[in-house]
Parts: structure tokens; C-alpha cells; sequence
């Protein structure tokens, strides 16, 4: 049985360890809302909330997060589409080859941006494509592909065989099972997937530096901008950093286990 | 009809064809199935084609230009020459670049061991219970990894700002002497970075060696105790070699973030004071975007690439060896 005194200590353990974590945090949202261009911390009361409007408005935040969520939108949905077709190849029926292209595809988790970076920019230079928004949806989906993959295919495993015999049984043909019954079925994961998905193409930031600039700007690189523009006064770098985070944290304050879920079973795979 | 025909009449003669006979129809209902799911499996090819094509062309492609871009002199515009190993040599011979690797070593210390040994610690210290409230620490925990890196970057610009939290703090306590601008100090600024990768990553160790622990059965715990152990040996005999997988795991991420580390050194400090904080990936995106020498940038990603390949295989093998 567990004594007394070692629930206190275990408390008292991740007390500390959270607030570790979130002092940084809330001197960082108290700033935000400070008068004083320092971002020094004053009493509620004396909250301005101005600063949340008046960084919007001098950062040029309309239009780079309506930038930021075409893109994420069109990586999300290609995404997802992507992975429940690459998915279901690999899991449900089976793919020619698939003992060569399967760890092909699961590689792709370990290759890093940087490795690929260079051509990228180059070659998308000779299509044309950098400083446009389908040339970034493009990246983002093929380096989202492997994890898509790795992830639908499992929640595809995981459904009972059954379903897909008596389906078979019935004369469902492959696009129809996918439609009308794995997917529905694996609704769960795609959930995860799609915040997942959102999450790291809302976070972006070395992708959208290098491919995107001037009104094409993202949220994030927007941001970077902004900062160092008003390097001294630190309450609206501060109200601007919380704008671009915002939606990101709402979906966490809401779907918080997916996330962590999704996040602790991406990075031990297999 | 014939061949029925044939067996019967040989089988009432001998008696072993009369096996045949029955094994046929289950045959040709095997060949059909295994040829259906021949077909099956180049339906799956097609399905997996449009994933495939957009992977290939935006990574393995890439991939293979990148290694190509490597061994020649370009600045992005003129043609290109062929430069040899040259590209890679300057990691030897560039002592700005021959740093990138020495700073990695500074921030692996402070991406991966603290966190790990700060998450071993907690994961030691708490009783493996199930913990009322767990659910908001652990959202607390988690908090760091789905935070945008430029935020991330400005929340530490803030408290590491001349008048900043830290700063007002020591000198509230008296140490006004140890004060200093963190971040354009050239000591101090790379381990100030590389404390914003512990604030990171200790939250995502502690709850991956927390739910670790959690897993290890419970006996094992009573047969240390029954020996004899105290909570030490026990950490060491049992805990630890229980938490193998998770620090694998905890190993790779963190490895690879302190080799890729870009955004929070970008915002922060562009890499500067001096090359104090340059980073490979800060390297890389120099050569190839600023000042391009487009060759040197794709052998750097190259050589990220390939330490973050060893270091996830190296990791694996010993964690799995017996």
C-alpha cells in the first residue's frame, strides 16, 4: 500500500518538475498583458489588452495567419488522404514489393529537412515553385508521408478481420471497404492524425523561412519578423507570440490525449 | 467431367489417386485465392502509388540531389564544378564549421543527458501508483513539446534580457556580479541555449520513463526488496534495466534534436556572438540561402543526415543487446 507520506513526496515531485515548466510560461503571458513596454508584471487590474490587438495590427498577423491556415488546412486533408490510401495499401491489402518499399517508407521518419533542403530549393527554383503556397503544401505533404503511413497502417491492423471478410463477402470492392467501412472504422486515428498533422504545419518554421517571403509570409515567420523589429518592447513581442500559439494550445487544452498519445506512440514507432 | 471420370476409374484400382481426386478442387480454390490476392496486392500498389509518387519526389529525390550537390562548387547561379570531397573535408579544415560539431556536444548535454537524468530522477522518486491528478501534470509535462520553437525562443529571450526575470532575480539575491546579457555573452550564451532544450525535453522524458515504470511488474520490485535492496540498488537493478526501451527512445529524440537544433538559435542569437552559437543546421541555412555555397550546405545536410541515421541505429542495437 502506498503510505501517506509518499503520495505527499510524489506531489511534492511534480510540483516542482510543473513548475519547472510553467514559471517560464506565465512570466511570459504576464509580459503580454504589462502596459510598460519592458513587460514588467502588474496587478490585474492594471491588465492591458490592448496589446493582443495592437500586436495583431503592427505585426501584419490577417494576413499571415490566414496564410498559415490555408496551409495547414491543404496539408491536413492531403494528408489524411494520403495516409488513409497508403495505409490501407500496407495493411489491408497487401502491396507488390512491399518487403522493399515498406522500410523505404519508414526511413523516411529518420531523414531529417535538412537533408533535403538544398536540392529542394533549387529544383523548386526551376519549376518555379518557391514563394508559393502549393510548392510548401507539396514538401509538407511528402515529408508527412512516411509517419501517415506508418500511422494508418497500424490503426488498419488493429480492426478486426471479420469486418473486412463479410464485407468481401458482400461484394465490396476495395474503394468502397475504404470508404464505407475501414476508414469510419479507424475514425480515432485519423482524429490524432489530423491534429498531429496541424500541429507540426501550423509550428513550422524553417520550411516557411526558406520557401516563403514577403506577403506570402507564415504565422510563425511573421512572428520572427515582428520580434525583431520590437526587440524593446517586449509586451507586444509577447502578445504576438501567444497569438501564434493560440490555436495550437486550444486544440491541446481540448483533445489533450490524443496529442500526448499520438506524440508518445510517433516517437517509439513499432 | 473427364478427368473425374479418369480418377475414379484409376482410384478404385490403386487407392492413391482417389487422394488426388479429393485434394484438386481444394487446390484450384488455393491457386484461385493465392492469384486474387496477387491481384489484390497490385490493387494495394495502386492505392499506395499516389503516396509513394508524392514521397519520392519530395524526399527520396531530394535525397539522392543532395548527396549529388555535394561534391561540387556552386553558388546557385553560375555552373556548377566538381569539387570532390572537398565539400566534406571542410569539416576538418573550416575551423568555423569543425565548431558546429563542438557545440553539438555542448547541447546534447544539455538536450538529452540532463533531461534524461532529471526524468530517470522523478521517475525514481515517485511511487509507481496510479496518481490522482496525473492527467494534469502530465498535460503540464507535455505543454513544451506542441509550443511553436519561435515562441519557445521569445519566452527565453524575455526571461534571459538584461532586465529580465533571471537577471532581476540574481540581483535581488545579491549576485549582481554574475548578471550579464545570457545570450550575447560568448561563454554563456550556448549553455543558455542549451537550457531552453532541457526546459523542452524534460517533460516528454519524464512522462515516457513515468509510463515506463508503470510497466515494469510489480514482482520484480518485491524480489529486490526481499533481498535486501534499498531504493538505490533498486533503481539500478530493477528500474533502470525496465526503462531500456524508453531511453532508447528518449535518447534518439533528443540526440537528433540537439544535432538539428535551427529555430531557437536563429531567433535568438543568428548563431552569434561571434560563431559562439552556430549550429550545423544555423551553417547550413547560411550556405546555402546567404552567401551560397550550395555544394558545402548539401554536404552538411548530408552529414546531418548521416550522424542522425547512425545515432538511431547505434542506440537500437545497444538497447536490444542482451
Amino acid at each position: 500500500m502506498v503510505s501517506k507520506t509518499e503520495r505527499i513526496v510524489n506531489y511534492v515531485v511534480l510540483t516542482v518538475m510543473a513548475l519547472l515548466v510553467l514559471f517560464p510560461v506565465g512570466t511570459f503571458v504576464v509580459a503580454a498583458l504589462s502596459p510598460d513596454r519592458s513587460g514588467r508584471p502588474v496587478k490585474v487590474s492594471e491588465f492591458q489588452w490592448g496589446n493582443f490587438a495592437t500586436a495583431w495590427h503592427d505585426a501584419g498577423f490577417a494576413r499571415a495567419i490566414t496564410i498559415s491556415i490555408v496551409i495547414a488546412v491543404c496539408v491536413v486533408a492531403g494528408q489524411v488522404l494520403l495516409a488513409l490510401l497508403g495505409g490501407y495499401a500496407f495493411g489491408v491489402l497487401g502491396v507488390v514489393g512491399d518487403k522493399v518499399l515498406f522500410p523505404i517508407v519508414l526511413l523516411g521518419m529518420m531523414i531529417s529537412l535538412e537533408a533535403i533542403i538544398v536540392p529542394l530549393y533549387y529544383q523548386f527554383r526551376t519549376f518555379g515553385l518557391t514563394n508559393t503556397l502549393p510548392g510548401i503544401i507539396l514538401i509538407h505533404l511528402g515529408m508527412g508521408v512516411p509517419f501517415g503511413i506508418f500511422w494508418m497502417r497500424a490503426a488498419f491492423r488493429a480492426l478486426p478481420r471479420s469486418a473486412f471478410e463479410s464485407a468481401e463477402m458482400d461484394g465490396a470492392g476495395p474503394v468502397r471497404m475504404l470508404r464505407s467501412m475501414a476508414a469510419p472504422m479507424a475514425k480515432p486515428a485519423v482524429y490524432t492524425l489530423i491534429l498531429l498533422s496541424f500541429m507540426w504545419t501550423w509550428n513550422d518554421y524553417f520550411l516557411s523561412l526558406v520557401f516563403l517571403h514577403g506577403s506570402n509570409q507564415t504565422a510563425t515567420v511573421a512572428l520572427g519578423v515582428f520580434q525583431g523589429r520590437y526587440v524593446t518592447q517586449i509586451n507586444l513581442m509577447a502578445a504576438g507570440g501567444l497569438i501564434v500559439a493560440a490555436p495550437v494550445l486550444v486544440l491541446y487544452v481540448v483533445f489533450q490525449r490524443k496529442f500526448i498519445s499520438g506524440m508518445l506512440a510517433g516517437a517509439i514507432k513499432e | 467431367m473427364s478427368t473425374s471420370a479418369r480418377s475414379t476409374s484409376v482410384g478404385s484400382a490403386t487407392g492413391a489417386p482417389v487422394a488426388t481426386d479429393g485434394a484438386r478442387p481444394a487446390t484450384s480454390t488455393a491457386v484461385r485465392r493465392r492469384s486474387r490476392r496477387r491481384r489484390t496486392r497490385w490493387v494495394g500498389l495502386a492505392f499506395a502509388a499516389l503516396p509513394l509518387a508524392v514521397y519520392a519526389l519530395v524526399v527520396l529525390v531530394p535525397l539522392g540531389q543532395s548527396v549529388q550537390y555535394s561534391f561540387y562548387t556552386w553558388d546557385g547561379v553560375s555552373t556548377p564544378s566538381w569539387a570532390g570531397f572537398d565539400n566534406y573535408r571542410s569539416f576538418v579544415t573550416d575551423p568555423v564549421l569543425r565548431s558546429t560539431l563542438g557545440h553539438v556536444l555542448v547541447l546534447i548535454c544539455f538536450f538529452a543527458l540532463l533531461p534524461i537524468v532529471l526524468g530517470l530522477l522523478s521517475a525514481a522518486l515517485l511511487t509507481r501508483t496510479k496518481q490522482p491528478g496525473m492527467a494534469v501534470y502530465r498535460w503540464i509535462f507535455f505543454l513544451p513539446q506542441v509550443m511553436t520553437t519561435v515562441v519557445i525562443a521569445l519566452v527565453f529571450k524575455r526571461i534571459y534580457a538584461p532586465d529580465g526575470p533571471l537577471n532581476t532575480a540574481l540581483r535581488a539575491v545579491g549576485l549582481d556580479s554574475l548578471a550579464r546579457t545570457w545570450l550575447g555573452d560568448f561563454t554563456w550564451a550556448l549553455p543558455a541555449l542549451g537550457l531552453i532544450g532541457t526546459w523542452v525535453t524534460f517533460g516528454f522524458c519524464m512522462v515516457l520513463f513515468i509510463s515506463g515504470t508503470s510497466a515494469i511488474s510489480p514482482e520484480l520490485y518485491d524480489a529486490a526488496r526481499t533481498d535486501g535492496a534499498g531504493p538505490v540498488r533498486e533503481f539500478f537493478a530493477v528500474t533502470l534495466p525496465g526503462l531500456r526501451g524508453q531511453l532508447a527512445v528518449a535518447l534518439t529524440l533528443t540526440i537528433t534534436a540537439a544535432l538539428r537544433t535551427f529555430d531557437l538559435v536563429w531567433i535568438t542569437t543568428h548563431g552569434g556572438p561571434g560563431t559562439s552559437t552556430l549550429t550545423p543546421a544555423v551553417a547550413l541555412y547560411k550556405a546555402a540561402f546567404q552567401n551560397p555555397q550550395v555544394g558545402l550546405a548539401a554536404a552538411i545536410g548530408v552529414v546531418m543526415a548521416a550522424l542522425c541515421l547512425v545515432i538511431a541505429v547505434v542506440i537500437t542495437r545497444v538497447s536490444e543487446r542482451d
